[in-house]
């Protein structure tokens, strides 16, 4: 079985600041295989060993995303090899930009069976790319995905869905979207790292990419922080257990909150 | 391509809808819902406000998402001016079919929607709630993803439900769904939900905080490696991004750092109350009442205090 991981190389917006003016600065924020991605790796390393397959990583986005350190932070996750779009042109384009792109170099790796992502990226947080990429590629996408087995030709895959646990045959190609619980990831060795270095990388420009121009015209209007809410924050010392209980008990009666 | 008025919903196996018509009726002067879920589903869309509904006939064994392709077609061919769908599973998997064939985007975390000149105006939170932005969307269809609301009540009026032929995508065939052996629980209707994060060491701990929660009367919930990394609670328990997103009048968080991808999910809350050992946590800049202490000596000795004050 011939599996592609889809990842994202990005920062968490934990670490970003946000101006008064609504703008977003980056410059503190380190990117990183993003948060939800390692299980998909984890899940297609699997499933290669068990069906004696081969696993490609692959990403696309701004140049940044090609560094030696975020090749070998993926290729230290049980990639046989990686391909990467890199290039200013998809620095800050939509979703839908990101899918066409990453099913354009779909198609030229050629034969794949299945295609794996994490739930959602760590920094959009929509959870919308892959289910894009389905449709970009013209093949089934199934997010919610909480387990993938290999039964012969056919896939038994699990959804943990809020009307149930549904269990589902597919018979391929399909893009599956897993749950941050699909697996327990295993954190990359020194193996793992030191392997990482030999293995091969493929970069594809994105000039030889079929990737159809967007239609809609997006503007932003206007960005804002959201509003805080402006918080007390009144602070008690807990070293005394006791004592801090009960001011913060007879602080929530007096705001009538409790 | 050229954008009519209408607006559209993609409607999968859930018949919660009412955010959906709302957003549609707001861009769109007929509101067409298109079902790809059971036969049930669509009586019940009927009943939501909309003016028609596309029904793709009855549903085998095939998921939601092997009709995306279909839901794509009809869509795409009637041009409409927004298309719309809830930020669930099958959701996501319609509107991706529809925003691929039309090469658009999709806005998600979306608050609010409005008609301006050719344009539709669009008022979201982005990168997981740390902005909001007001986004116009021109020279094609708007596609909104949303937290979908409620299901139309049982006497609401109906309109005809219309059956168009549709082929699912082959293959792919649901083999068995079983309901999760987990109490309901519903954190959004909750006056007071008491939180607990990774602070927590041990599952059997869970007692501890549930013993906070009924001093409280608050219902208990989590963060996200609570209920995804370790299963110590139910996956309906988790506040967050991705999760659920409550608005009690008192939130008391536990061993929860204050990441933004937590906070997002409680940004409405009337009172936060956080209890944490470090004190550089982000949490207790976001919050009215702060314990900077050990959550084993404080749950136990706010619990008491509680049961003392009544």
């Amino acid at each position: 079985m011939k599996i592609v991981v889809a990842y994202k190389w990005a920062a968490n917006p934990q670490d970003a600041e946000v101006r008064p003016d609504g703008s977003v600065g980056w410059g503190r924020a380190k990117s990183a295989v993003s948060e939800y991605d390692p299980v998909a790796f984890e899940v297609a390393r699997r499933l290669a060993e068990a069906t004696g397959g081969e696993v490609i990583g692959l990403s696309v986005g701004a140049a940044a995303i090609d560094t030696p350190l975020a090749r070998k932070a993926a290729l230290s996750r049980g990639l046989d090899r990686l391909v990467l779009v890199a290039d200013d042109a998809l620095a800050d384009v939509d979703g839908t930009r990101i899918a066409a792109a990453l099913a354009a170099a779909v198609t030229t790796i050629g034969d794949v069976d299945l295609v794996l992502a994490g739930d959602s990226s760590v920094d959009v947080a929509e959870g919308q790319v892959a289910m894009t990429l389905a449709g970009q590629l013209g093949w089934l996408g199934l997010a919610g995905v909480s387990s993938v087995e290999s039964d012969g030709g056919v896939l038994r895959v699990e959804r943990d869905l809020p009307a149930g646990i549904s269990t589902l045959s597919v018979e391929g190609p399909v893009v599956l979207a897993l749950t941050s619980d699909a697996v327990v990831v295993r954190v990359p060795g020194m193996k793992d790292i030191l392997g990482a270095a030999k293995k091969p990388t493929q970069v594809l420009a994105l000039s030889a990419l079929d990737v159809a121009a967007p239609v809609v015209e997006l503007t932003t209007l206007s960005a804002t922080p959201p509003a805080t809410g402006d918080r007390k924050g009144v602070m008690f010392d807990g070293s005394d257990p006791a004592a801090a209980a009960i001011q913060l008990v007879d602080a929530l009666r007096l705001a009538r909150a409790l | 391509m050229n954008v009519s008025s209408q607006s559209w919903i993609l409607v999968g196996d859930d018949p919660a809808v009412s955010a959906l018509v709302e957003a549609a009726r707001a861009v769109g002067d007929q509101v067409t819902a298109v079902v790809a879920g059971p036969r049930t589903v669509a009586d019940d869309v009927a009943r939501s406000g909309v003016d028609r509904v596309l029904w793709l006939g009855a549903t085998g064994d095939e998921p939601v998402e092997a009709y995306a392709g279909a839901v794509a077609r009809i869509v795409v061919e009637a041009a409409p001016r927004a298309v719309i769908a809830a930020t669930s599973a099958a959701g996501r998997a319609l509107l991706g079919a529809v925003a691929a064939a039309v090469q658009a985007p999709v806005l998600a975390g979306v608050g609010s929607v409005e008609v301006s000149g050719e344009s539709v105006v669009v008022s979201r939170t982005v990168l997981g709630g740390i902005v909001e932005h007001r986004t116009s969307v021109s020279a094609g269809p708007a596609l909104l993803a949303l937290a979908p609301g409620s299901a139309a009540g049982e006497g609401a009026p109906a309109v005809d439900v219309e059956t168009v032929g549709a082929t699912p995508r082959a293959g792919a065939h649901v083999t068995a769904v079983r309901t999760k052996d987990v109490e309901a629980v519903d954190l959004g209707a909750a006056r007071a939900v008491v939180a607990v994060g990774r602070g927590l060491k041990a599952r059997e701990d869970v007692e501890l905080l549930q013993g906070l929660a009924s001093a409280f009367g608050a219902e208990l919930g989590c963060s996200r490696p609570l209920a995804e990394g370790v299963d110590w609670l139910a996956k309906e328990r988790y506040i967050g991004i991705s999760g659920q997103h409550i608005t009690p009048e008192l939130y008391v968080a536990v061993g929860i750092s204050g990441q933004l991808q937590h906070m997002v999910g409680v940004r409405g809350a009337g009172t936060v109350v956080a209890v944490n050992s470090d004190k550089a946590a982000p949490i207790f800049a976001q919050c009215d009442y702060g314990v900077v202490g050990d959550l084993y000596q404080l749950v136990p000795a706010i619990t008491a205090a509680l049961q003392a004050a009544r």
